[in-house]
């Protein structure tokens, strides 16, 4: 196992608390673990593409990336109302 | 093992634990806008991380893209805090604006 591997574990272990904020926080509190979680999620994807020498990883972050920011932005507009 | 891998290895562990201190501090704030300053760092993270690979490969495709996701998300993390925030503040009060003008008088000047 090499240092992006091991990175890669930590990264995808910090993703259970965002988890747990989202199933157990406000909505609101869920939406910035949400963020926070896409972030993690494109920074994993990055670190195991390097680890493997796999290049499809890398542009599955480079989506991803601009999707997560481009539905964390509708799901706050969405939220000023009640839902 | 040559500087360039000293360097990148530093870049990863670095952007990682910047990763998992935005990670404590969005579970262990209570207010969701103490929470949201923890957003902004995590894009911060992934950019050390897109440099670290970018030291690694060098300007290749891996590297280039990269640096890309890191970039982006480091510069719109405060665009999605500033929109979160303003849509939190418009949920809980009906209007964002409501109380800056009140808060204006009452800083000194």
């Amino acid at each position: 196992m090499n240092e992006w591997e091991l990175a890669a574990i930590v990264l995808m272990a910090a993703l259970v608390p965002c988890v747990a904020v989202c199933a157990f926080a406000s909505a609101a509190a869920a939406l910035a673990a949400l963020e926070v979680a896409s972030t993690l999620a494109t920074t994993t994807l990055i670190v195991l593409s390097e680890g493997f020498h796999r290049q499809p990883f890398v542009d599955l972050a480079v989506v991803l990336a601009v999707l997560s920011v481009v539905g964390s932005l509708a799901f706050a507009r969405l939220m000023e109302g009640d839902i | 093992m040559t500087v360039g891998h000293v360097i990148a290895t530093g870049l990863l562990v670095l952007g990682v634990a910047v990763e998992i201190v935005a990670v404590v501090g969005v579970t262990a704030m209570r207010d969701v806008y103490d929470r949201l300053h923890y957003v902004g760092l995590a894009g911060f993270g992934a950019l050390l991380v897109g440099a670290s690979v970018l030291v690694r490969e060098g300007f290749s495709l891996i590297g280039n893209k990269a640096l890309f996701a890191g970039a982006f998300l480091a510069l719109f993390g405060p665009v999605l805090v500033h929109a979160t925030a303003r849509s939190m503040r418009t949920r809980q009060l009906g209007d964002w604006r409501d109380g800056v003008e009140q808060h204006r008088e009452d800083e000194p000047s």
